[in-house]
C-alpha cells in the first residue's frame, strides 16, 4: 500500500492544489481569555481579583449581573491597579495610592 | 345621759340577751335547715334577733356561734342517719346526693340574717378587714361540720361506690351518670379552705378516681398484649386513652389539672409501660412499610418521653441500610452509568419519602431523619471511590492570601456522587440521545430533580467544578440542546443556595458567548481576508472561564496563525488595559478530509488539526513521531494523546491516521514510530463504506492539559484551603475575637454550601494564620483568636 501511495506523490507540486484535495479547512473556533493586564491580580482595597467584580459589585448584582461589566479597572500614574469602584470610594478619604502612597492620579481606565 | 333612761336601758338590755332572744330564733333556724317554709315576719324577726344579741350582750355572738352549731350537728346527724339507713350502694349515693344538695342550697340562705355575727366576732379578734370573698363564719361552720361528721363517716362508702359505678361503666354496664357527678360536686362544695377550694376534693375523690383507673388498666392492659399481640394492643390502647379523656371529662371537676392528670397516669399504665414492646416492632413496620401501624405507634410513642426518638432512630437506620444495600445491588450498573445512579437515588428518595408522608403525615421529625439519613447514602463513598489527593500541588492561581500553606491535606475519599449528577446534568443540557428523546417539560423535571439531590451533597464544590467543566464544553463547542434552559439552570442553582460568586462566573460565561458573537459580528465586517468567514473567535473573561491551566503552546498552521494578530490588533482598538492568551487546547475546528474513498468533514480539536496539517505538505510521506514533534511543537504528552486519538479512535473502524510499528497504547510511541495518512478512509455505516459524511473526532474537548488535569483534584484541595482561609479572616474581620467553638460553628456555617471541613483542616488553616500573623490567640485563653489588621 506505501508503494501505490509514493506513486501519486508528483501530481502537485503547489500548495494550493494538495491543500484543495487533502486537509482543508472549513471552520475554526478559536478561544481566547482576557484579562486586566495588571501586576497584582488582586485588588488591594477590597481584596477581590480583579477580575472579578468588587465587593460592592458582587452584593449588588445578584441577577442584574448580566449585561453589567461596569466594574474596571483604573491604573494609576505609579502603575498600581484597583478597582475603579474601591479607588473612587478611596479617594474621597484619602488621595493617595494605598500601596505606594503618592499622590493619586489616573494614568488609565480599564475598558 | 340620766340615770333613769340608763336603768330603763339595762333593763331592756337583758330582754336583748342571747337567752332572751333565742327561744324565738330556734324554730325558724331549724326551719331553715330543713328547707321547710319561713314567712317573711319570720325571716326578718331573725334578723333583727341576730341584731339586737349582738349589740346589747357582750357574751352573745359566741354563746349564738355555739348554740347554732350544735343545731346544725343534729340536724346533720339527722341527715346522716336517712343516708345510712340505705345497705345497696346506688342507693346509698342518691340519698347521700339528696341531703347533701339540701344541706348544700341552705349553706347559701342561713348565713345571711347571721351577717351581724360574722362582724361582732371578727371585730373582737382582729381589726383588719375580712377579705369580702371570704366565706362566712356561719357557711364555713355549716360545712365543717358536714366535713366532720357525715362526710368523714362515709366518705370512704361513698368514694368505693362511686368508683364500682365507673368500674361497672368501663365493663360496659350503664348507670345514671349524675351519681358520680353528685358525689364530685359535694366534694368540690365542701371546702372550706379559701386558698384551695378544690383540696378535699383532689385529696380524696380525684387521687381515688385516678388510683382506681390505674389499677383496671394494671391488670386489663397486660392481658389484652399477650392475648392479641402488639398491633391489636396498640389500638386497644389508643381508643381506651380517647375513652378514657371523655369520662375524665365527664367524671373529674372541669377547670382544674384534673383531666390531665388522669390522661397521664393512662398513658403511663396504657402506653408507657409497654413502650419497648411496642417499639421493638417498628423496625419491622418501616422495612414492611405498615403505614397505618406506624401512624398508630406514632399517636402512641409522642405520648410518652422519649418515645418518638427510638422511632427516628429505626427510620434513619433503615433508610441508611436499604438505601445502601439497594446501591450495592446495583453497583456495576451504575458506577457506569450517571443517569442509572441518579435515577436510582431520586427513586430511594421517593419510596422513603412517599413513607415519611403515609407513616407520619411528613412530621418534621422524621423528615429530619429522612434527610439525616438520606444524606449518607448519598455521600457514602463505599458505591464510589473519588481519592482526593493527599499531597498538596500548586494548582491555582491568585489566591486571596498569596502564600500557600504546605502543611494541609484532607486526603478522605468521597462520594462520586457529585461528579455524576453532573455528569447527568449535562446529558440533559447537552445535545444527546437522552435529551433528544425527552420533551422540555420532562428535562426542566429532571433537572429539578438533580437539584434536589444536590441539596444533599456534601461536597457541592466538587459539583459545581464538573458542571462548570461541563457548561465550559457545551459552550465552546455550541452543543447545548436548548440555551434558555441553560440559562435556567444558573438561577435554579443560585436558588438551591449555591454560592453566590459561583453562580455569577456561571451567568457570566454566557454572557461572554453572547459578547463573542457580536465581536465576531463586528470583525468580519471590518475584516476583507476571505479566511474570515470560517473563522469564529470566542473572546473570554479569563476570571470566569480559566482554572489556571497552564496554556500550551502549538505551532498552527500558517493561515491561522497570520490571522491571530489581527484579531489581537482589532480587539485592542475596542479595549483598553487588557491581554489576550490564546487558549488552544480549547479551541477546535472542522477540516475536509479528501481522499480517493471520498470526501469526509471531521470535527477537530486544534491539536489534531495541527498534527493533521502537517502532511499536507506531503500527503503520502511516512512522518515520523520526532519529525511530528518539531512540526507541531506540542509538549510530549499533548502530542501523543493527540496521535493516539487519530490512530485508535475507539469508535471508527477505519482510522484516520495509520502507524508502524502498531502500539497498544500512546505511551508505547517512540522518536521512530511512523505515521501516516490512511487514503482507504471513509465512513462505515451499517457495514458499508460511506462516500461522505461528518465525523466528530474531539470526545471530550480538553478543558486543561495533561498535567494540570492530574492536578485538578488537589487543585480542589487547595481550593478547599484557600475558602477556609477566607472564611476564617472574614468571620474575625467582623468579630475580632472568637473562641474556637464559636469559629467552627460559623465556619461551618458559611461553607456548608460548598464543602464540609474537617476538624483537622480547620486546625492546620488556624496556624497558618497564626504563623503568618493575620490572626493570633487571645493572652488569657489559647481557645480564643484575636484578629490582626
Ligand atoms: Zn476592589
Ligand atoms: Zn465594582
Ligand atoms: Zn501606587
Amino acid at each position: 500500500m506505501a508503494e501505490s501511495v509514493q506513486d501519486n506523490v508528483e501530481r502537485g507540486d503547489g500548495d494550493n492544489v494538495k491543500t484543495e484535495n487533502f486537509f482543508t479547512l472549513k471552520k475554526w473556533n478559536a478561544v481566547a481569555m482576557w484579562s486586566w493586564d495588571v501586576e497584582c491580580d488582586t485588588c488591594a482595597i477590597c481584596r477581590v481579583q480583579v477580575m472579578d467584580a468588587c465587593l460592592r459589585c458582587q452584593a449588588e448584582s445578584k441577577k442584574d449581573f448580566y449585561g453589567k461589566q461596569d466594574c474596571v479597572v483604573v491604573w494609576g500614574e505609579c502603575n498600581h491597579s484597583f478597582h475603579y469602584c474601591c479607588m473612587s470610594l478611596w479617594v474621597k478619604q484619602n488621595n493617595r495610592c494605598p500601596l505606594c502612597q503618592q499622590e493619586w492620579s489616573i494614568q488609565r481606565m480599564g475598558k | 345621759m340620766s340615770k333613769t333612761s340608763v336603768a330603763a336601758m339595762l333593763k331592756d338590755r337583758n330582754q336583748f340577751s342571747f337567752a332572751g332572744k333565742w327561744p324565738c330564733m330556734r324554730p325558724v333556724i331549724l326551719k331553715l335547715l330543713k328547707q321547710e317554709a319561713v314567712t317573711q315576719g319570720e325571716w326578718q324577726d331573725l334578723f333583727y334577733s341576730v341584731h339586737l344579741v349582738c349589740l346589747w350582750d357582750d357574751k352573745g355572738p359566741p354563746k349564738l356561734r355555739d348554740t347554732l352549731k350544735v343545731d346544725i350537728m343534729d340536724f346533720i346527724q339527722q341527715a346522716q342517719q336517712r343516708v345510712l339507713a340505705h345497705q345497696e350502694e346506688q342507693a346509698l349515693l342518691k340519698a347521700y346526693i339528696t341531703e347533701w344538695r339540701k344541706f348544700f342550697t341552705q349553706c347559701n340562705y342561713l348565713p345571711t340574717p347571721f351577717r351581724q355575727l360574722e362582724t361582732s366576732l371578727a371585730g373582737k379578734t382582729t381589726t383588719q378587714k375580712r377579705n369580702q370573698a371570704e366565706e362566712s363564719i356561719v357557711r364555713k361552720l355549716m360545712l365543717d361540720s358536714w366535713n366532720q361528721s357525715i362526710f368523714g363517716d362515709i366518705k370512704q362508702r361513698l368514694q368505693d361506690s362511686a368508683m364500682k359505678l365507673v368500674r361497672a361503666e368501663r365493663n360496659g354496664e350503664a348507670f345514671d351518670s349524675q351519681l358520680v357527678i353528685g358525689v364530685r360536686e359535694s366534694y368540690v362544695n365542701l371546702c372550706s379552705n379559701t386558698m384551695d377550694k378544690l383540696q378535699i376534693y383532689r385529696d380524696n375523690f380525684e387521687a381515688s378516681y385516678i388510683k382506681a383507673t390505674e389499677e383496671f388498666y394494671k391488670i386489663k392492659a397486660p392481658e389484652q398484649l399477650s392475648l392479641h399481640g402488639v398491633e391489636t394492643y396498640m389500638r386497644y390502647a389508643e381508643v381506651k386513652l380517647r375513652e378514657e379523656e371523655l369520662r375524665a371529662q365527664k367524671y373529674l371537676e372541669p377547670n382544674s389539672a384534673s383531666v390531665q392528670l388522669l390522661t397521664d397516669c393512662c398513658v403511663s399504665v396504657l402506653v408507657a409501660t409497654f413502650k419497648s414492646a411496642i417499639l421493638a416492632e417498628c423496625p419491622r413496620m418501616i422495612q414492611h412499610h405498615e403505614t397505618e401501624k406506624l401512624r398508630l405507634m406514632l399517636k402512641l410513642m409522642d405520648r410518652v418521653p422519649d418515645g418518638v426518638s427510638p422511632m427516628l432512630k429505626d427510620l434513619e437506620d433503615h433508610i441508611a441500610s436499604a438505601g445502601l444495600a439497594d446501591m450495592m445491588a446495583a453497583v456495576d450498573v451504575i458506577t457506569q452509568d450517571s443517569e442509572k445512579y441518579v435515577e436510582r437515588l431520586l427513586d430511594l428518595f421517593r419510596r422513603f419519602s412517599t413513607l415519611v408522608k403515609e407513616a407520619f403525615d411528613d412530621d418534621p421529625r422524621f423528615l429530619t431523619a429522612r434527610d439525616k439519613a438520606y444524606k449518607l447514602v448519598v455521600n457514602d463513598s463505599t458505591v464510589f471511590r473519588l481519592e482526593l489527593p493527599v499531597r498538596q500541588g500548586t494548582g491555582v492561581t491568585a489566591p486571596v492570601i498569596p502564600t500557600k500553606p504546605v502543611n494541609s491535606n484532607n486526603g478522605q475519599p468521597e462520594s462520586k456522587c457529585p461528579e455524576l449528577l453532573a455528569n447527568y446534568c449535562d446529558m440533559l443540557l447537552r445535545k444527546t440521545p437522552l435529551s433528544k428523546k425527552l420533551t422540555s417539560d420532562e428535562i426542566e423535571s429532571k433537572l429539578r430533580d438533580v437539584l434536589l439531590v444536590l441539596k444533599y451533597v456534601q461536597n457541592k464544590d466538587v459539583f459545581m467544578r464538573y458542571h462548570k467543566a461541563h457548561l465550559t464544553r457545551r459552550l465552546i463547542l455550541d452543543t447545548s440542546a436548548d440555551s434558555e434552559k441553560e440559562e435556567n439552570m444558573v438561577e435554579w442553582l443560585r436558588e438551591v443556595g449555591m454560592p453566590a460568586d459561583y453562580v455569577n462566573k456561571l451567568a457570566r460565561m454566557f454572557q461572554d458567548v453572547k459578547i463573542s458573537q457580536d465581536l465576531n459580528q463586528q470583525f468580519k465586517e471590518q475584516c476583507r481576508a476571505t479566511i474570515a468567514d470560517s473563522i469564529n473567535i470566542k473572546i473570554l473573561n479569563a476570571g470566569a472561564w480559566a482554572r489556571g491551566s497552564e496554556r500550551v503552546t502549538v505551532s498552527l498552521p500558517l493561515q491561522l496563525e497570520d490571522y491571530i494578530p489581527e484579531v489581537e490588533e482589532f480587539y485592542k482598538k475596542k479595549h483598553s488595559g487588557r491581554k489576550l492568551q490564546w487558549y488552544h487546547h480549547m479551541s477546535n475546528g472542522t477540516i475536509t478530509f479528501c481522499n480517493k474513498m471520498g470526501r469526509f468533514d471531521v470535527d477537530v480539536t486544534t491539536f489534531q488539526m495541527a498534527v493533521l496539517f502537517a502532511w499536507n505538505q506531503r500527503p503520502f510521506e511516512k512522518i515520523s513521531y520526532e519529525n511530528l514533534r518539531l512540526a507541531t511543537e506540542l509538549p510530549d504528552t499533548e502530542l501523543r494523546r493527540t496521535l493516539w486519538s487519530l490512530c485508535a479512535f475507539p469508535k471508527l473502524r477505519r482510522q484516520l491516521l495509520l502507524v508502524e510499528p502498531s502500539t497498544y497504547s500512546p505511551k508505547e510511541f517512540a522518536h521512530d514510530t511512523r505515521f501516516w495518512v490512511n487514503h482507504e478512509f471513509a465512513i462505515v455505516k451499517n457495514g458499508k463504506l460511506q462516500k461522505r459524511g461528518k465525523i466528530n473526532l474531539i470526545g471530550r474537548l480538553q478543558l486543561s492539559t495533561e498535567r494540570s488535569k492530574e492536578e485538578d483534584n488537589q487543585s480542589i484541595v487547595q481550593l478547599r484551603i484557600l475558602r477556609v482561609q477566607e472564611a476564617i479572616i472574614k468571620i474575625l474581620k467582623m468579630r475580632k475575637t472568637i473562641n474556637n467553638a464559636q469559629l467552627q460553628t460559623e465556619l461551618v456555617d458559611i461553607l456548608k454550601n460548598m464543602f464540609l471541613p474537617s476538624k483537622k483542616m480547620i486546625k492546620e488553616q488556624i496556624e497558618w494564620l497564626i504563623e503568618h500573623k493575620y490572626i493570633r490567640r487571645h493572652e488569657d485563653d489559647i481557645n480564643t483568636f484575636v484578629y490582626m489588621a
